[in-house]
């Protein structure tokens, strides 16, 4: 429904090519900026000072939300599970043993992962005695390189957060982790198999 | 007398130790339905398990004394063969089975450490297995076979069926597998021979993957890993688009085309073959990528 006031804009030639705005914007952002270099005392903007902060967060965000995700796909939490705590997955003050630690952090502050996740560790040795020598080493060796591989991506994503691959890759590491360490802890359960 | 007496223990031991060893034979057949459920479920030793064009099914097993029993039942449809350690123990307790099934049953087989032989059973398979081998054939049945530490051999003849292999630690050989395949193994080896597959989605941590593959028409074929290296040899009915990417391994083609693309971090590869009608994404972080269209 549109009012009898109104013109209807049949073609783009009918836009006009220019809107002024009501009043001159650039004394004020002007002002703003000079306010802003003033402040920092070294040119740098806060903003540009936070990016990299900014830039793990947004990993860590991704991240994150891709491991809800994953949770949901597992059904391992309902679909009401909470969004893992971000603010405690990035520091204000980013260091590079931090960054490390950004998006492992936004897996594992999730209660119900990092629960399960614990649960599942705590039982792994009983479990992997449980196994015939063979396969305790085999298996005990598949472990390592997982808990190598997910080093060597936190490693790399500390130099390129943003790189999507890599988060994805750790996103599959966290999924083989999980799927290794529960078939390892049902094979060894007599009544279920896995 | 103290000589005498250990000698005398040491001589029972002995006398005693075949004993301990001994075999015993078991047979049983029952009757079962053509396309009936038949559920296997051995700790330790083997299974090997063939299909054949009677509706019963034979089981003949060699049991130690470990064994307390094996149970054969069927009803309504479904066959069960169990073998039982005396209170239901974990381990120990060998028996190398034999077991002849009607050809076009479902089967469902569960092993510990026991190694699992199947041939010419045509239904769908469901494979489950700690540390045991698993050598299975397949035709147009269904496939879910999992191992923990298991290596796992497939032969397909080339009929389509959804196929999901996974294991942890296991070798996966697959060869002439069709449809659709689902493979997941995290140091294990992937070696996979596909007659015409309509999707392929493989992963591995550490593991390398070679495939060596025909595709359908608008087939998909992913495949990522961490550290493995990659090598994928692949053809299409109308081609693929592909999209290669690495953090830090090398990519390689046969395609003759411009060579891979080096960004700030990482490479990549992407282009398109014929008419670009199916996809292909392969991924690594440190792992090497070799691709050809030249199967």
């Amino acid at each position: 429904m549109t009012g009898p006031k109104e013109h209807r804009v049949k073609s783009l030639a009918e836009l006009p090519e220019a809107i002024e705005p009501p009043r001159d914007l650039w004394p004020g952002i002007e002002a703003r900026l000079k306010a802003q270099v003033a402040v920092s005392g070294t040119g740098a903007s806060p903003a540009r000072a936070r990016l990299g902060q900014l830039r793990w967060l947004a990993a860590a965000a991704m991240v994150a939300s891709v491991a809800v995700g994953v949770w949901i796909g597992r059904d391992v939490v309902p679909l009401s599970a909470p969004v893992p705590n971000l603010a405690q997955a990035t520091a204000p003050q980013v260091t590079p043993a931090q960054q490390a630690a950004a998006v492992d952090a936004a897996f594992v502050s999730d209660p119900r992962y990092a629960r399960q996740r614990a649960e599942l560790l705590q039982s792994l040795q009983a479990r992997l005695d449980a196994m015939p020598q063979p396969a305790r080493a085999k298996v005990t060796a598949s472990l390592a390189a997982i808990e190598t591989a997910k080093k060597d991506l936190e490693s790399a994503l500390g130099k390129d957060p943003s790189n999507a691959l890599l988060q994805e890759l750790l996103i599959n590491t966290y999924q083989d982790e999980m799927r290794a360490l529960t078939d390892v802890h049902e094979a060894s359960d007599p009544g279920r198999g896995i | 007398m103290r000589i005498s007496i250990k000698l005398s223990a040491a001589l029972l031991a002995l006398s005693a130790a075949p004993l301990a060893i001994a075999e015993k034979a078991f047979d049983k057949e029952v009757a079962a339905e053509e396309r009936g459920v038949v559920e296997v479920s051995n700790t330790s030793g083997m299974v090997e398990i063939s299909g054949w064009d009677r509706h019963e099914v034979s089981v003949h097993g060699d049991l130690d004394d470990g064994v307390e029993r094996v149970d054969v039942t069927s009803e309504a449809g479904r066959t069960l063969i169990k073998v039982v350690l005396p209170g239901h123990s974990f381990h120990g307790g060998e028996a190398r089975l034999h077991i002849k099934v009607p050809k076009d049953s479902e089967l469902h087989l569960t092993t510990v450490s026991a190694d699992a032989i199947v041939s010419g059973v045509n239904g769908a398979q469901r494979v489950n297995a700690v540390s045991g081998d698993v050598t299975t054939e397949i035709a147009a049945g269904n496939l879910e076979l999992k191992t923990v530490s298991g290596d796992i051999k497939i032969k397909g003849h080339g009929q389509p069926a959804q196929l999901r292999v996974t294991t942890v630690s296991g070798d996966v050989h697959l060869e002439h597998g069709a449809g659709d395949l689902e493979t997941t193994t995290v140091s294990g080896t992937l070696v996979v021979s596909l007659d015409t597959a309509r999707s392929v989605h493989a992963r591995t941590t550490s593991g390398d993957m070679h495939f060596d593959a025909r595709m359908t028409r608008g087939s998909t074929f992913e495949a990522s890993t961490v550290s493995g290296d990659v090598n994928v040899r692949a053809s299409a009915e109308g081609g693929y688009a592909y999209e290669v990417s690495t953090f830090s391994g090398d990519i390689s083609d046969c395609f003759g085309g411009p060579k891979a693309e080096k960004g700030i971090v990482g490479h990549s590869l992407s282009g398109s073959r014929g008419e670009g009608a199916g996809q292909m994404r392969l991924k690594t972080m440190s792992g090497d990528v070799q691709l050809c269209d030249r199967t």
